[in-house]
């Protein structure tokens, strides 16, 4: 296979689609030293849990865990702002000597009797893990003595990748999920699982299900209140949108409380309708599957002019895609064929064998595959594969601005919506106007009189840059 | 004075390791490794790159559970064989966390080991600091890194007569680019460490080396030991660093001055360069002086008497609170996360009616802020959402600063950049009273 090679060790985590090999290698511990994108177990549990807006996330360990999340997720809320706070029992010297409980029972009351949060979540640090507070039974008993859930995340930082800290929060959601009765306002109800309500997405997919007539009981984790959670067991399906983070939640679910899941994506014209048609399709009910219908003809045609113009302006460009998760990257892939543009490359932080087989088997021949990146490959790859675009996180953001290759923003801090029918027409939007924007035709060079030497052309103006833009 | 509550809530530092990059990064052709969980690094990079709008790469070691029971000896080896291999540096600075402090390993001697070992590893300097996280805020961990840095590198030879100048806290790009103008125009020689004005500013051009170009060379920071005298900038309230170790190990004198904000502190370091270099101050900055007392002079009644609300590191909030007693502001609030006596007792002698905190956290400043009538913030943009709500402006200075342009661009040193913040105070004010009458 032609490709780059930066790291002994990393060869089996890179291929090219066609190439006759072996499964990619994922789904193990970074190599260290190579500057992986990853981040670790409590950076997962953390991004899964944290858009619970009347919660209260405290993160037991030193200040700098929960000073680098504190509202690093722009996951919206319609209620309590109580999330976007950042807690932490600010472990110092003594409290690693002689243990952090029993400031971790106080800063429980103390909390408590300040905030009066719906219910505390209590998340665990690498340091926790080796002095081994027992986070469990204090927990058990703050919840007894304040009345409210006080759950324990084990989400020490050093025992795994993100996926062990999806699977950290999963459980704790497990813990608080059937704690409370509730009748669904409709025979058709479902939860939203791994819909974390960025930029208010969920806002723009919730009004067409319940057009359709659908009851929402819970999302997981966007714009969610304790009591939607715990009363999320009471819904008859669950439909999974991130994979990576709850699959093991709607597994777990789907064994308890016999509630079946489907996987779907809000994100892209065909994903979307796919979306509300297969839930129609769940319920086996006629009128459910006209009203969607209906929708579906309905949103399609309001937002397609605007994707059509977008669309000629951007079709055939190279997109690149690095995500953390399979399920963003494999939706981004069917929405850049919307688009008709070519994907090229497309790596993931966390994806699992199955992930890849999903993917080698959507992607065109020549497409690079990449598990766990880091910089280096990254920028060879994007290079080697002339990309147009990047489509990550801040972190590959300004790697590519370097590398003079537009960017878009699809991670958990963008701030433009991207889910349901006008999310797709902004994404078509944020897609043009980064590659199409003059600032990459500008030369880097100056062409200078005394050095005439210089072969690089003049570039006057903005020229082509001058076309009519795309209504909003 | 630090805050009697256990938990924080929304806080006003970092951890040591953060500091750390600030410094390894103003270093010629030097990598930072965590020696950690892999997330430390990430989350780091994720919110220099914020800040900075640069591509920031830091390396881990990547701790997993094996290596958090056996010891991280391993994984630090293989971390540190790899940055070698990826990015060719010259040196490499190790920060410890505090995963790594706990399991106990120990760092240099594990590098002595690397050093036997690895035929790599012959053309690297590795520095090697201490930094649980737990130990202190990210501003101590700059001034061990820094400390750690000198300590590891320097040797005596011949003297040079240069003067050695120390950046002792967290500084922008633009901040440590008006130094060496200054230091330029001035014409003497100097080693300004560390230099991240190139480094965590790139310029847009047609190549990205692996490591940024720029940052103090190394043979300088080896010669540090061989100038006449040392300057550290912005280590007023600081425990012992990099200076004292020169001043000590090697009989260099040392001046800790605080950072230049304000007229009476930039004039403190014109003063120490005149005393230093027998070279009175350039014209051109006397002139700029000049524009500064101009400036001040015009905006005095628009400032006046404005109950502000200053916050973060600890020189940087001490210089700002200076520089608004000058203009006649009145600043109710002196805030720094960081805990640090020498700073509460310098803000108590400056402003002996304010409130001072240190080791605050957001939901503290809130409060005073709310029972105060402030008007003004000045601080990290992490004082957003307490602006937001009690609808006070804020002025975005310092580290971190996620949510708006030029964090590198910003200067806030020497009399421009003094001139630059008495204009946006100015503004800010005025601005917010036109809101309120429009």
């Amino acid at each position: 296979m032609s490709t780059i090679k930066i790291f002994e060790g990393r060869e089996g985590h890179i291929q090219q689609k066609g190439d006759d090999c072996l499964p990619i290698s994922c789904n193990n511990d970074s190599l260290a030293g190579v500057v992986s994108q990853r981040a670790c177990v409590y950076s997962g549990a953390r991004v899964v849990l944290n858009p619970l807006t009347d919660a209260l996330h405290l993160v037991h360990g030193p200040i700098g865990c929960a000073a680098y999340t504190w509202d690093i997720r722009g996951a919206a809320s319609s209620g309590s702002d109580l999330y976007r706070n950042s807690f932490s029992t600010d472990m110092k010297e003594l409290d690693v000597v002689f243990g952090g409980e029993r400031k971790l029972a106080a800063a429980l009351r103390e909390l408590a009797d300040r905030f009066h949060p719906q219910a505390i979540f209590v998340y665990s640090t690498c340091i926790v893990g080796i002095i081994g507070d027992d986070i469990e039974t204090i927990c058990k008993r703050a919840a007894m003595e304040l009345g409210i859930p006080v759950v324990p995340v084990k989400s020490e930082g050093f025992r795994g990748n993100k996926n062990e800290g999806y699977k950290a929060a999963c459980n704790s959601l497990l813990g608080l999920i059937g704690t409370c009765d509730y009748t669904p306002k409709s025979r058709y109800s479902v939860n939203l699982l791994g819909e974390y309500n960025v930029a208010g997405d969920v806002w723009h997919v919730m009004p067409l299900l319940e057009e359709m007539g659908i009851d929402v009981v819970a999302t997981l984790t966007g714009d969610a209140r304790v009591a939607d959670i715990q009363r999320a067991h009471t819904a008859k399906l669950n439909l999974v949108q991130c994979s990576g983070s709850m699959t093991y939640l709607a597994k777990k679910m789907e064994e308890r409380y016999g509630i079946p899941y489907r996987r779907i994506s809000f994100f892209g014209l065909r994903e979307m309708a796919s979306a509300l048609r297969t839930t129609a399709d769940f319920f086996e009910s006629r009128q459910l599957k006209e009203k969607a219908e209906q929708i579906i003809l309905r949103e399609t045609a309001r937002v397609m002019p605007q994707i059509e113009c977008h669309r000629s302006r951007v079709s055939g460009k190279k997109a690149a895609i690095y995500m953390g998760g399979a399920a963003k990257a494999i939706s981004l892939v069917r929405a850049f064929q919307e688009l008709g543009m070519d994907v090229v490359i497309i790596g993931t932080q966390t994806g699992d064998r199955d992930d890849y087989q999903r993917i080698g088997y959507i992607v065109k021949d020549g497409t690079l595959i990449i598990d766990d990146a880091n910089p280096l490959e990254l920028k060879e790859l994007l290079l080697k594969q002339s990309a147009d675009l990047l489509v990550a996180g801040v972190k590959e953001r300004f790697l590519a601005y370097k590398l003079g290759i537009a960017f878009c923003d699809f991670n958990h801090d963008r701030t433009i919506n991207f889910e349901g029918f006008q999310g797709m027409a902004n994404f078509a939007r944020e897609i043009d106007i980064t590659i199409n924007s003059p600032v990459w035709r500008l030369s880097v060079k100056r062409q200078s009189p005394i050095n005439s030497r210089s072969d690089l052309t003049v570039d006057m103006g903005v020229g082509d840059a001058i076309k009519e833009t795309c209504q909003g | 004075m630090p805050s009697k509550r256990l938990a924080r809530v929304n806080p006003c530092s970092m951890c040591m390791p953060m500091g750390c990059v600030l410094v390894f990064r103003g270093v010629e052709s030097c990598m930072t490794l965590f020696h950690g969980s892999q997330g430390c690094s990430t989350y780091m990079r994720l919110y220099l790159a914020h800040h900075f709008r640069e591509p920031v790469d830091i390396a881990s070691s990547a701790l997993s559970e094996k290596g958090a029971v056996y010891g991280g000896a391993a994984n630090l080896k293989q971390g540190l064989r790899n940055v070698i291999l990826g990015y060719r540096p010259k040196a490499i600075g190790i920060a410890t966390t505090c995963l790594a402090e706990t399991i106990g390993d120990d760092v240099p001697q594990i590098i002595s080991e690397f050093q036997e070992e690895e035929p790599l590893a012959r053309d690297v300097t590795f520095i090697p600091v201490s930094t649980p996280s737990y130990a202190a805020s990210h501003e101590v961990g700059y001034r061990v890194a820094l400390k750690s840095l000198v300590q590891t590198m320097v040797r005596k030879s011949k003297p040079s007569g240069r003067i050695n100048i120390l950046v002792g806290s967290i500084v922008s790009p633009e901040d440590v680019r008006y130094l060496k103008k200054l230091l330029d125009c001035w014409g003497f020689d100097y080693i300004l460490l560390p230099d991240i004005s190139e480094t965590f500013d790139a310029p847009l051009n047609e190549h990205l080396p692996r490591i940024p170009a720029g940052g103090t060379p190394l043979d300088d920071i080896r010669d540090l030991a061989s100038s006449k005298a040392t300057v550290t900038i912005g280590g007023l309230v600081q425990e012992p660093g990099a200076g004292y170790f020169l001043e000590k190990e090697f009989e260099i004198p040392h001046r800790p001055l605080p950072l230049p904000i304000g007229l009476d502190l930039c004039d403190r370091l014109a003063a120490s360069l005149e005393e230093l270099t027998g070279d009175p101050m350039p014209e051109y900055y006397e002139r700029e002086r000049g524009r500064l007392l101009d400036t001040m002079v015009d905006a005095h009644k628009v400032v006046a008497e404005a109950r502000t609300a200053v916050f973060g590191d600890t020189e940087m909030v001490l210089g700002i609170a200076r520089l608004m007693t000058e203009l006649g502001m009145r600043p109710q609030i002196i805030a720094t996360g960081a805990i640090n006596r020498a700073f509460a007792e310098a803000a108590l002698q400056m402003v002996p009616s304010s409130r001072i905190i240190t080791g605050a956290d957001f939901s503290e400043i809130a409060e005073e802020i709310m029972a105060r009538d402030i008007e003004l913030m000045v601080g990290p943009f992490t004082g957003r959402q307490t602006a937001r709500k009690t609808k006070i402006p804020l002025l975005r200075v310092g580290l971190p600063n996620h949510d708006r342009f030029g964090a590198s661009h910003q200067l806030l040193l020497g009399y421009e950049g003094s001139m630059r913040l008495v204009e946006c105070m100015a503004n800010s004010l005025i601005e917010s009273k036109e809101r309120r009458y429009a």
